[in-house]
């Protein structure tokens, strides 16, 4: 029982103690509370700040990557939704932290590092004639550390800061130049890990989105097929019955449902022609996808300039890819009133490029026409990015990248 | 006249014998794949071919291939092409060539019999026989030059497209002849072609108008 008591008291002694810091944190709780309250009222906001944050890491990407040699790439994801929703997603976003510790780090640093270069230029040749008028100067003006006094001094200190300087010169400011693009590469380059994850949650969508469109299509192409083809087919086939049944009685009759029937079966080709042509257009198979073009660029109401390399890409993105080609062609012919098409194809390793590009009024919407839409659909299904550039007045780019993997 | 058809589907190859030899051809060498029709070709050397465009083992152009070839080697050879689809850069391939003796036909217009036995002779005497779905698409290619034809004169340049003679394309449009050339000659000149008799000579003018 003492011993209980004891350690009761102990226990509030020592819980009494903590109000030293207890008392001090609740009262922080206050400006804490304030500030998460702000902020949450402040984060809609989030998006439209880190625009211009990005915008300084994306210079600074492109200004590093010139002095490495090598490209720095973007880790961001195309913003997706808006507000509340957006910021969250850019809390969560690594990107956005590693881009703010850049700022800090860049801010705190680029200026020391820029007055280093610039002042240690004029400091040599300054150094270096000290010892010619230093006893003409006022007293504290000839020298940065020391103060020459005496020929002695002056003639070997000069030389001793020269070498400084110079050696400030050839070793310190290029590597002041390495450190600080290092610093942007190490902080502004998707690290694996973030770009990982980030890859993972586009992949997710665009594998929904995906097998949305997969859907959609393996049920118009099964519509076509069973109440356009079929149901000919069967229609002649019951033509071609009856006529079997007629043909003693009334062989006249007969004929005439003959050649229903043939009239029937043709149309079922034709209709069986465009359902092949939606699904894997049989010329892509014969002649490649720059075989392909040609054939579409020949067939359009205004000349249409080629640029495409040849090689082959795997049959799902040259189906997207003469899919894209000619769906934008056909904007072209309808929409643009443009007097001029090219369309270029760029075959990378792992990428292909296409760009269609028009003299027509622009203008172009994405949002609206189903063409645009069905693009960037089957685009975005193989993981590939579109981008529509159409000002008014001054035509209309469309650039689509398709990875294929190699 | 005697044939050499080839065709990978054992069912339509058999088919288009029995047909051939129903309107009085014969049938003398059936190649089932693209590597067996040059040979068989030079061989025979027959008044008219008549190939699928897709063949083993690609099963991609190889009918066509070999007939541009085949042409090549036996220059003037009649060759009727059949293709589950057409495609107007393969006519032009076609037609390319040079002189007389081609037709680019959809398997289709196998069923319509007479029709395509008449497009056969047609070729086979050196003649023109393009699949009325090429000549629409390259209608509706270059449609531009083409706006000032009337809708008779590009009715008749249609007709004419396909290799049809100006008595057919009388019979076909229930007019007289002399309007028919009359039409032609108002194309012609809408177009600024010079005009020709022959019926090849005439869809090759066209069609070289049209792919420029």
């Amino acid at each position: 029982m003492n011993r209980l008591l004891r350690r009761s008291a102990e226990a509030t002694a020592e819980l009494v103690g903590a109000l030293r810091t207890g008392l001090p944190a609740m009262a922080g709780l206050v400006p804490l509370a304030a500030g998460l309250v702000l902020s949450f009222l402040l984060l809609p906001w989030l998006p439209s700040a880190v625009k211009p944050l990005r915008a300084l890491a994306n210079a600074e990407r492109r200004r590093a990557g010139r002095v490495l040699g090598r490209e720095i790439p973007e880790p961001y994801r195309p913003p997706s939704g808006e507000g509340f929703g957006e910021a969250l997603r850019l809390l969560r976003s690594p990107s956005t932290w590693r881009d703010a510790a850049w700022m800090a780090a860049h801010g705190l640093t680029a200026l020391a590092a820029a007055a280093v270069a610039v002042a240690v230029w004029p400091a040599i040749p300054f150094t270096l004639s000290l010892p010619l008028w230093w006893w003409a100067a006022p007293e504290g003006s000839q020298a940065a550390f020391i103060t020459l006094d005496s020929w002695p001094k002056a003639l070997t200190m000069p030389f001793l800061q020269g070498a400084l300087d110079l050696g400030i010169l050839l070793w310190l400011v290029p590597r002041l130049r390495r450190w600080q693009a290092g610093l942007a590469e190490a902080l502004l380059s998707p690290t694996r890990r973030t770009s990982l994850a980030e890859r993972v949650e586009e992949l997710a969508e665009t594998r929904a989105e995906a097998l949305e469109a997969h859907g959609a299509e393996l049920r118009r192409i099964e519509r076509d097929l069973h109440d356009g083809t079929q149901a000919q087919l069967v229609a002649a086939a019951l033509r071609l019955g009856l006529a079997d049944r007629r043909f003693d009685a009334d062989p006249g009759a007969a004929r005439t449902l003959f050649l229903e029937a043939r009239e029937g079966v043709e149309e079922a080709l034709t209709q069986l022609r465009t359902v092949i042509r939606g699904i894997y257009p049989p010329i892509l198979s014969d002649r490649g996808l720059a075989g392909a073009l040609r054939a579409l660029a020949a067939g359009q109401p205004i000349p249409v300039e080629l640029d495409v390399e040849d090689g082959r890409a795997p049959a799902a993105v040259e189906a997207a890819a003469y899919f894209v080609v000619a769906e934008a062609l056909t904007n072209i012919a309808r929409h643009s009133g443009a007097r001029h098409g090219w369309v270029a194809l760029r075959r990378e390793p792992a990428r292909l490029t296409i760009n269609v590009r028009d003299d027509g009024k622009g203008g172009a919407d994405p949002d609206r026409g189903s063409g645009l839409a069905g693009i960037r659909r089957r685009v975005a299904a193989l993981d590939g990015t579109t981008r529509l550039h159409s000002p008014d007045g001054e035509g209309t780019t469309l650039q689509v990248e398709l990875p294929c993997g190699s | 006249m005697r044939i050499v058809i080839a065709e990978d589907s054992v069912l339509l190859r058999e088919g288009l014998a029995m047909l051939l030899d129903a309107g009085g051809h014969e049938v003398v060498a059936a190649a089932g794949s693209g590597p067996d029709v040059l040979p068989a070709l030079l061989e025979h050397r027959p008044d008219a071919a008549v190939l699928d465009v897709r063949l083993p083992p690609g099963f991609r152009d190889e009918g066509l291939r070999a007939a541009i070839e085949a042409r090549r080697r036996l220059p003037g050879l009649p060759v009727l092409v059949l293709s589950q689809y057409v495609e107007q850069t393969y006519a032009a391939e076609l037609l390319a060539g040079g002189a007389g003796g081609v037709g680019y036909l959809l398997k289709d217009r196998v069923g319509r019999v007479d029709e395509f036995l008449d497009a056969l002779d047609r070729v086979a005497a050196g003649g023109t026989a393009l699949d009325p779905e090429v000549v629409s698409q390259l209608m509706t290619s270059r449609h531009d030059p083409l706006q000032e034809l009337t809708p008779r004169e590009r009715e008749v340049l249609g007709l004419m497209a396909q290799g049809l003679d100006n008595a057919t394309i009388a019979a076909t449009l229930v007019i007289t002849e002399r309007s028919v050339s009359k039409h032609i000659g108002a194309v012609f000149a809408k177009l600024g072609l010079p005009p020709t008799d022959s019926g090849h000579r005439r869809v090759l003018a066209v069609l070289a108008y049209l792919n420029s």
